[in-house]
């Protein structure tokens, strides 16, 4: 979909994405357009003055902070130079910790993505009744934290629920959060149960607004449910699927709470992502230069990650291209 | 998708949704369920579903221990705030962002979206060291100022911005005719378009704040300050074992009202977004 | 308000000086505004934040100086990692109470103020150990616990078993034996027969009220040896692995049980606990049991300290000293057992612990807190923990090398103890 510009000029084919800063050809309306460059300015001023003074000026000190010994308790602070870093890379627990971050993020966007839209799906089919059952999927989104990971807690034990609905079909289940094989699927389960009602919500809304004609037409051509929903139902909720992707796999490089109380990061540190290795580091370890150095790495990390996504998006969201 | 389905098929799905049912609703509905239990009966094993003898006593200790009323207040009342600075703020900036095209729009774009890609762990000591300098230690300031001004709201500027890009220009064009400026072409034309946006927005934001754990338990340090995440921490024998009955119990009153509203409001959050359609 | 603050500090620091100068030394009451302090605790309990606001009301009448002293509850959970932050934040509070398991780097940071404690003779000399450093203590221990062990005595009478108190008489309650009445239970009900509380195959120094009836230890006295590869090490862990594994005596890992919830016949832990008691069945509560090495006692602690970024040091060392004052550390005995000679005794005792008798108190409790010894300490706990933790894990299967598994833990936390 094109938005349109005001005077359209032949540079300003889209907005955001495209071309923006170039010296704007010189028309009569120049101080309308003056007057709007200013109401651009204003309108993020709030946002952006948050941004500095909340996000860039603390991850600016964090930076500082890694080039730091900085011990909290003795109140010492002293340059160590690029030592953090060398640590880094000399770091032997960091390799498992990040192949660990990478099994967590991919499971659980996977998992969670899926399993929202076949849920999305299947709530809209129209059922009656399907407004409870749309309540109790999300419910867990408001459900406390620590409430949530007792009963799962429970559940995944080696004599637990879970294991006794195995135990009906003849299987022996394991030992869910004790062995390193089965740790993180079991975390990742947890907690895509926990909030996939949010994104499952958003496909939903999304599924909503796919205009039925395109069915009905595609119906008429013969084309079966399969066939129309990679043709239509996808393509048309696509820039939804990159929404909740992109906040998916940003909160999974961020989530570690579940962790802390379920497993701790263990058995055998199977468990411990980056988010969580950063957090005992700094604040367990009181190795706080140290610990804003995984920051930065974490940084880094996710940088890249949305700016692949967000490059992505052109090749595949419906409504970008 | 328009078609009818055949009985048969209606009742695979019902069974089908039914099991899925259970490891959503077992959890929530043990929390409430171990409420009514006396302390010694919340972990047993297995879980019960019932109440052996149930009692309302630990929701009478919830209010008699902590300020629990006060307690609720500030976390509705911050919440409240953080979600309509947050409408207002990521609106302005998703709109601009979308819509407006200004000199080094593309950079400032991404200046404010780093604040998408970081943990709060990673700032909240620096983060803390600035209240502090501020004096705003042990008041509500860092957990509005930040979520409605930093990192949090990113996400609702992202989302906004999202939805501006796809909405169609016409309306803009025919308001400029008409002489709107900017402000009132954003207020009259866009916004009232943009209310399923601003319904997601809503919804992510408040649960955010609501749920909001580590800044509370950092910045605020009295009972009559505390929200609701952090007083159920509180909730402490005497000699130091956590009540767990009274910590679910104020957890259950935590998430209810929560949930009575998206049942309430869910129709036209739902269908609002379906509207247009979140593109 | 932070202009205010620095001005009152500036001007203490000039009264402190000007004191210094005058009297030489002497210990001025060099403020002229109003002091509030702060001190941060972990216990949320009403009773004993209403204990200590009664003590801090009596302070800031006989010190009208002192405005304000306020207690702030952080979690439990949380509560090294907050106080943490707020010291780095700039906002250290005056008084903390600090862990047992951070003792050591708190202690030994810089980060405490010595304490200044009334009648410190008085307080036994194993439970100011851990706070010593060079002599002087850094932090008054206002929570000494005993370990000991609850029993279910319906359910070991069930299994067809003799109770603890009998085989105490006989001077058979070991380990050994335990492992016999909780494989029975197991055997007979399917519940478990021994569970180490807070365990859970994680809290690995929870197993110091095991091993220590081996005479082992997790490292050496100075803590620069690794003490797991040590023979009696291996022993008492063979011995545990089998009770684990072969008798099926204790908790397995990946399960729960709750000994309060009838769960378990017999189970480890802190005296305190005794509060989740209910009368749903018969119990008894007796001394850790012995082995190899005989008897002996595990105790946990808590301390109070004075940190040293405390912006009003002087009210605030007046406070901890009219804290732990012979009278108010009494009534400080009420909720957390005070390791002091004078209070050791079980009439005293019993008033606290309205659910204990006074032989069991006497047996348990004045015995393991003049004998007992701290669950390991070490600077850098937190990281060791997790290394021990991460090297035990490979322990907790049944096919384990028991003896290879001990040896791995200590090349992991051999360049930690070193440090």
């Amino acid at each position: 979909m094109k938005t349109l510009e005001r005077p359209r000029t032949p540079a300003a084919g889209r907005s955001g994405g495209g071309e923006a800063g170039r010296p704007a050809t010189r028309r009569p309306l120049w101080t309308a357009r003056r007057r709007d460059q200013l109401a651009g300015y204003l309108f993020i001023a709030p946002q952006l003055i948050g941004s500095v003074l909340f996000v860039l000026i603390p991850l600016g000190l964090v930076v500082w902070y890694s080039f730091h010994e900085w011990n909290v308790l003795a109140g010492t602070f002293h340059s160590v130079g690029g030592d953090n870093y060398q640590k880094l890379l000399d770091d032997p627990k960091l390799p498992g910790v990040l192949k660990s971050t990478a099994y967590f993020s991919v499971g659980l966007v996977v998992l969670n993505l899926s399993l929202a839209l076949a849920l999305a799906v299947l709530l809209n089919q129209k059922l009656r009744g399907s407004v409870v059952f749309r309540t109790l999927f999300f419910s867990p989104v408001v459900v406390s934290l620590v409430a949530w990971t007792i009963v799962w807690g429970f559940l995944l034990q080696k004599n637990g629920g879970i294991n006794a609905g195995l135990d009906l079909f003849g299987i022996e289940g394991p030992n869910w959060l004790r062995s390193e094989g089965t740790s993180m699927a079991a975390v990742i389960v947890v907690q895509v149960f926990k909030n996939v009602g949010l994104n499952m919500v958003l496909f939903l809304a999304a599924l909503q607004g796919v205009p039925r004609e395109l069915y009905e037409a595609a119906t008429m051509d013969g084309a079966g449910r399969w066939l129309q929903f990679w043709k239509i139902t996808m393509p048309m909720i696509s820039p939804t699927v990159l929404l909740t992707s992109i906040i998916t796999v940003v909160g999974s490089l961020q989530v570690f709470a579940q962790i802390a109380v379920l497993t701790q990061g263990g058995p055998n540190s199977s468990t411990t992502v980056l988010v969580y290795y950063l957090y005992q580091q700094a604040f367990k370890f009181h190795h706080f230069g140290y610990g804003a150095t995984l920051s930065v790495l974490l940084f880094v990390i996710v940088l890249v990650l949305t700016v692949i996504q967000w490059q992505m998006r052109k090749k595949w969201v419906f409504h970008e291209s | 998708m328009s078609r009818k389905l055949s009985p048969r098929a209606k009742l695979v799905l019902y069974g089908v949704m039914l099991v899925l049912c259970v490891p959503f609703v077992f959890p929530t509905w043990w929390m409430a369920s171990s409420s009514l239990k006396p302390v010694s009966e919340v972990f047993a094993f297995p879980p019960s579903l019932l109440p052996a003898n149930p009692t309302a006593s630990a929701y009478e200790k919830v209010f008699e221990l902590q300020p629990f009323g006060q307690q609720y207040f500030n976390s509705m009342y911050i919440a409240v705030v953080v979600t309509l600075g947050t409408l207002v703020v990521s609106s302005m900036a998703g709109y601009a962002f979308a819509r407006i095209r200004f000199r080094g729009q593309n950079v400032l774009f991404l200046v404010v979206l780093t604040g998408l890609l970081i943990p709060s762990e990673v700032t909240i000591v620096p983060l803390f060291q600035m209240f502090n300098d501020w004096g705003m230690i042990d008041t509500h300031w860092p957990l509005i100022l930040v979520p409605v001004l930093g990192a949090p709201s990113v996400l609702a500027t992202f989302i906004m911005r999202q939805f501006f890009i796809a909405l169609p220009g016409e309306l803009e064009e025919a308001a400029r005719m008409d002489g709107l400026g900017r402000f009132a072409i954003y207020w009259r034309i866009a916004l009232p378009l943009a209310r399923p946006a601003l319904a997601a927005v809503a919804i992510f934001t408040f649960l955010h704040s609501w749920n909001l754990f580590l800044e509370p338990i950092v910045y605020l340090t009295t009972p009559d300050m505390f929200t609701l995440p952090q007083a159920l921490t509180q909730y402490v024998d005497a000699y130091g074992g956590p009540m767990w009955n009274v910590q679910l119990a104020a957890a259950s009153l935590t998430a209810f009202p929560v949930l009575a509203v998206f049942v309430f409001a869910q129709r036209q959050f739902v269908e609002g977004l379906a509207h247009t359609g979140l593109k | 308000m932070r202009k205010q603050t620095r001005i009152r500090l500036t001007a203490l620091a000039a009264g402190s000086v000007l004191a210094l100068t005058a009297c030489g030394g002497g210990s001025g009451t060099a403020s002229d505004g109003p002091v509030h302090l702060r001190m941060t605790v972990w216990s949320g309990s009403p009773e004993h934040l209403k204990l200590l606001n009664g003590i801090a009301d009596e302070y800031r009448k006989a010190h009208p100086d002192v405005k304000s002293v306020k207690f702030d509850v952080l979690p439990l959970e949380n509560y090294t990692t907050t106080l943490t932050t707020q010291i780095a934040g700039g906002k250290s509070p005056d008084l903390a109470w600090i862990f047992e398991n951070s003792a050591a780097d708190f202690v030994s940071s810089g980060a405490l103020a010595e304490a200044k404690v009334k009648n410190a003779e008085d307080v036994l000399p194993s439970a100011k150990k851990l706070w010593e450093q060079d002599g002087k203590l850094y932090a008054y221990p206002f929570s000494t616990s005993p370990f000991g062990v609850f029993v279910n005595t319906d359910m070991l009478k069930e299994a067809g078993q003799p109770t603890p108190a009998e085989l105490i008489e006989q001077g058979k309650w070991t380990w050994d034996e335990v492992s016999k009445l909780g494989a029975a239970v197991h055997d007979k009900s399917g519940r478990t027969g021994m569970v180490i509380r807070d365990f859970d195959y994680k809290a690995w120094d929870n197993l110091a009220t095991y091993w220590s009836a081996w005479g082992a230890e997790a490292w050496s006295e100075d803590g620069k040896t690794c003490g797991f590869d040590k023979p009696e090490m291996v022993e008492a862990m063979t011995s545990l692995h089998k009770a684990v594994f072969e008798d099926e005596s204790m908790l397995a890992p990946g399960t729960t049980a709750d000994f309060f919830a009838g769960e378990s016949a017999m189970t480890v832990t802190q005296m305190s606990r005794a509060s989740l008691l209910e009368d749903k069945f018969k119990w008894d509560f007796v001394p850790l049991p012995s082995g190899p090495k005989g008897e002996y006692d595990v105790i946990g602690q808590a301390g109070i300290a004075r940190l040293a970024k405390s912006a009003h040091p002087e009210e605030a060392d007046g406070f901890l000293e009219f804290l732990t004052n012979p009278e108010n550390s009494a009534k400080l005995g009420a909720y957390f057992p005070q390791a002091r000679t004078s209070q050791l005794d079980p009439a005293t005792l019993a008033k606290s612990n309205p659910k204990l008798s006074e032989q069991q108190l006497a047996d348990v409790v004045v015995d393991g807190i003049k004998k007992g010894k701290v669950k390991p300490v070490h600077i850098g706990q937190a990281e060791i923990n997790e290394a021990v933790r991460g090297a035990l894990d490979p322990l907790w299967k049944k096919d384990a090398d028991v003896e290879k598994v001990l040896r791995g833990v200590c090349t992991a936390i051999k360049p930690l103890l070193e440090q």
